[in-house]
């Protein structure tokens, strides 16, 4: 039993020094940095090249995923036993003080603090007392007396809760990471593509949202001005409401809150315009509207295919043509004109460089194809996610804030006085302590001091 | 009078009050100092209408590239460095502040910097822009005067261990660094951390995604209440305390320009 409650007593003392809270800072410091060297969240193979033989090692490590490492965790864990233990350790010694002061000080430990003073005033104890009691009070000190015959005790403080200040922001800091663990654990991130006039359930939710319309505003000089997707709420069946979601706006119904996060187009089958035409015969045009695998009839018997489509055309490193984004950068349609088995016409044409007959085969063409317009459905990501933990995270920011200004901006004020008769006079001795901002406390206290022997 | 003329004018300014307060430091004039206390709070003045008039003219916030938000720390800075001064008198610091505001200046009126107004991208649609950059910077103010006393310190020190009495001591810049480190960490704490987790959940569903930008915000926070800790419980004070209010400075400067530069993420404006 000794024997037990003796490992408590050393796990207690390991986690209530400030040294380990040192250690585990710079611990914490030190893995952050390297989380921010190394790429994190890349795939084995990715990995693999860049650092060769020595990706086993930093994936084994977990470093190739710090901050959602085993070990990561395990320092914030530590972390948040030693503050508790440090912060309970302390927490009881502090409230004692406040609610419990010792009164009893001697005039002689009082002069040596550092702020501190004394003087002499005719009269009894009494008068000077009320003296006292007048002064504190005017500048709002709260004032507890022990009156003996011989000796009487003022303390005075004000601004106490300035000491608890660190005690809060340690306690937002322990919700924080509760509620850091909470949102990791129950949190849910589900991203919908939604086409217009189509709809999705938001998983687990209990609610369908179909895509009235998406917009993308440009400004007037370029650039995006918003992302809107107007959606309707569908709850069992029925629509519910309609609202805008944008960059900061999102929708929040139901625990659930849905993000303007992306957008795309469905390049399955868009709709391409196509215009023919002869070089030898400017008077001749035929406009077609196909997809890709469809044909259309031109005159003549002849016969406009598009046998592929890539938004973003690019030669890819093995010679292949490639699309290099998801993004309508460089449309371009390979097409063939034929009639019968001759092919009359094939090459690439691209919508941004009409004139650029890149790719034809064959000598001097008959046909000549632009690609004149594109069509493609545009679809909305919306970012559906659930995240309990947020809530901790707002009432731990409240206290982290209010501790803060507690602890920097309110510091708390205290002043102990003995008051004593000595050959007929009373002589008073005071000293004061203040957390911070000493400069304004000693003016304060001089001011006590002076305007008590004026008027006591 | 157009923005470009009025940051000329600022930049000036800001020189002059340099020298004034540097020559100070080595003549030792009250005169010198309040001259650059005057400039300084006149290079302020303008570099304030400076911005308001960047606001005005763009409809946003002057701080949402690189160009408005050093204009908008060395501001920020200038205004720390009077307030520090007023309470504390600490002019020698002056000088040395306002170097580093002179470098700022001069980085941001740099050709590589566009100085061009382009509207808003949705992200940065928010009023949030205003609180949480406005607020970190205005911490990360009193972080740079944090520095300069701490850099200031070091040497101090030095001139001390020589027998050299330097003026003003070590003791009082060991002093005014920390009282800059108590004003900044706080508002450094609400408007980089907590802040930024609001706007970060309004913009971007997740409150916090380690990003590099935040990821560098905490390395910061945690130097400096490293910084904290080791001086308010454990009793460091001098020279460990400098070396880690300059460190504490340097991630911050990091967290600033280091991650856009050197470092990809979600924080891909400013």
């Amino acid at each position: 039993m000794s024997d037990r409650s003796g490992r408590l007593s050393r796990i207690v003392k390991f986690l209530s020094s400030v040294r380990l809270a040192i250690v585990l800072i710079i611990l914490l410091i030190l893995a952050s940095v390297v989380g921010t060297l190394i790429p994190q969240g890349w795939t084995p193979p990715e990995y693999a090249a860049r650092f060769g033989r020595m990706s086993g090692v930093l994936m084994r490590l977990q470093l190739t995923g710090v901050y959602h490492s085993l070990w990561f965790l395990a320092l914030l864990l530590l972390l948040a036993a030693n503050i508790t233990v440090c912060t309970l350790s302390r927490l009881s010694a502090k409230w004692t003080k406040a609610v419990k002061p010792d009164l009893d000080i001697e005039p002689s430990a009082l002069l040596a603090w550092k702020t501190s003073g004394s003087m002499k005033k005719p009269g009894p104890v009494s008068d000077s007392l009320a003296a006292v009691r007048r002064e504190l009070g005017r500048r709002r000190y709260r004032q507890r007396e022990s009156v003996r015959p011989d000796r009487s005790f003022v303390l005075a403080r004000k601004r106490i809760l300035g000491n608890f200040g660190s005690d809060l922001v340690h306690l937002g800091l322990l919700v924080i990471l509760a509620g850091g663990i909470l949102s990791a654990r129950a949190g849910s991130r589900e991203y919908l593509k939604l086409e217009e006039g189509r709809s999705a359930s938001v998983p687990a939710a209990g609610f369908d949202v179909r895509l009235e319309r998406f917009q993308t505003e440009l400004y007037p000089q370029g650039g995006i001005k918003a992302w809107t997707s107007r959606v309707t709420v569908v709850e069992e069946g029925r629509d519910a409401f309609i609202r805008e979601i944008k960059v900061n706006h999102p929708l929040s119904h139901r625990g659930f809150r849905l993000y303007q996060s992306g957008y795309g187009w469905n390049w399955d089958q868009p709709a391409l315009e196509l215009w023919v035409k002869k070089p030898s015969d400017p008077a001749f045009l035929e406009k077609r509207l196909i997809r890709p695998g469809e044909k259309a009839a031109l005159p003549d018997g002849c016969e406009l295919r598009v046998e592929r489509f890539v938004p973003d055309f690019i030669i890819g490193r093995d010679r292949q043509v490639e699309s290099r984004s998801d993004e309508p950068r460089n449309p371009a349609a390979l097409v063939q004109v034929r009639k019968g088995a001759d092919t009359l016409f094939s090459g690439w044409a691209f919508a941004r460089y009409p004139d650029f007959g890149g790719g034809h085969s064959g000598p001097e063409p008959v046909f000549s194809v632009e690609l004149k317009d594109i069509q493609a459905p545009q679809y909305t990501i919306l970012e559906a996610s659930r995240d309990p933990g947020a809530q901790l995270i707002w009432l731990a920011s409240l206290f982290i804030c209010a501790g803060l200004f507690l602890a920097f901006y309110w510091p708390a004020r205290e002043i102990r006085l003995v008051l004593e008769v000595r050959n007929g006079k009373t002589e008073i001795t005071a000293g004061g302590t203040t957390a911070k901002s000493r400069e304004s406390f000693d003016l304060e206290f001089q001011e006590i001091l002076s305007s008590l022997r004026k008027n006591a | 009078m157009n923005e470009s003329t009025v940051f000329l004018a600022v930049f000036i300014l800001y020189i002059l009050a340099a020298a004034c307060y540097l020559a100070y430091h080595f003549g030792r004039q009250a005169g010198r100092a309040r001259a650059g206390l005057v400039l300084a709070a006149a290079g302020l003045t303008a570099h304030s209408a400076a911005l308001v008039l960047r606001t005005v003219q763009s409809g946003h916030a002057p701080f949402t590239n690189m160009y408005e938000s050093l204009s908008f720390l060395a501001w920020a800075s200038v205004a720390a460095y009077i307030i520090m001064e007023r309470r504390f008198r600490i002019q020698a610091a002056g000088g040395y502040v306002l170097l580093v505001v002179i470098a700022l200046v001069a980085l941001a009126s740099s050709p590589v910097m566009p100085k061009d107004i382009t509207p808003l991208v949705p992200a940065l649609q928010s009023y949030w822009l205003w609180l949480h950059v406005s607020i970190t910077l205005i911490g990360e103010a009193f972080f740079a005067v944090a520095f300069v006393t701490s850099l200031m310190f070091l040497r101090a020190e030095r001139l001390e261990r020589l027998g050299r009495k330097p003026s003003p001591t070590s003791a009082a810049l060991d002093a005014i660094s920390y009282r800059s480190v108590a004003v900044g960490f706080p508002l450094f704490t609400l408007g980089g951390l907590i802040l930024g987790m609001i706007w970060a959940f309004k913009a971007w569903g997740a409150y916090w995604s380690w990003d590099p930008k935040e990821v560098w915000s905490l390395i910061t926070w945690f130097v400096f209440a490293l910084y904290l800790h080791t001086r308010l419980v454990m009793g460091w004070k001098g020279r460990r305390s400098a070396i880690i209010a300059i460190l504490g400075f340097l991630a911050a400067l990091f967290t600033y320009f280091g991650v856009n530069y050197l470092l990809a993420g979600l924080h891909s404006y400013a």
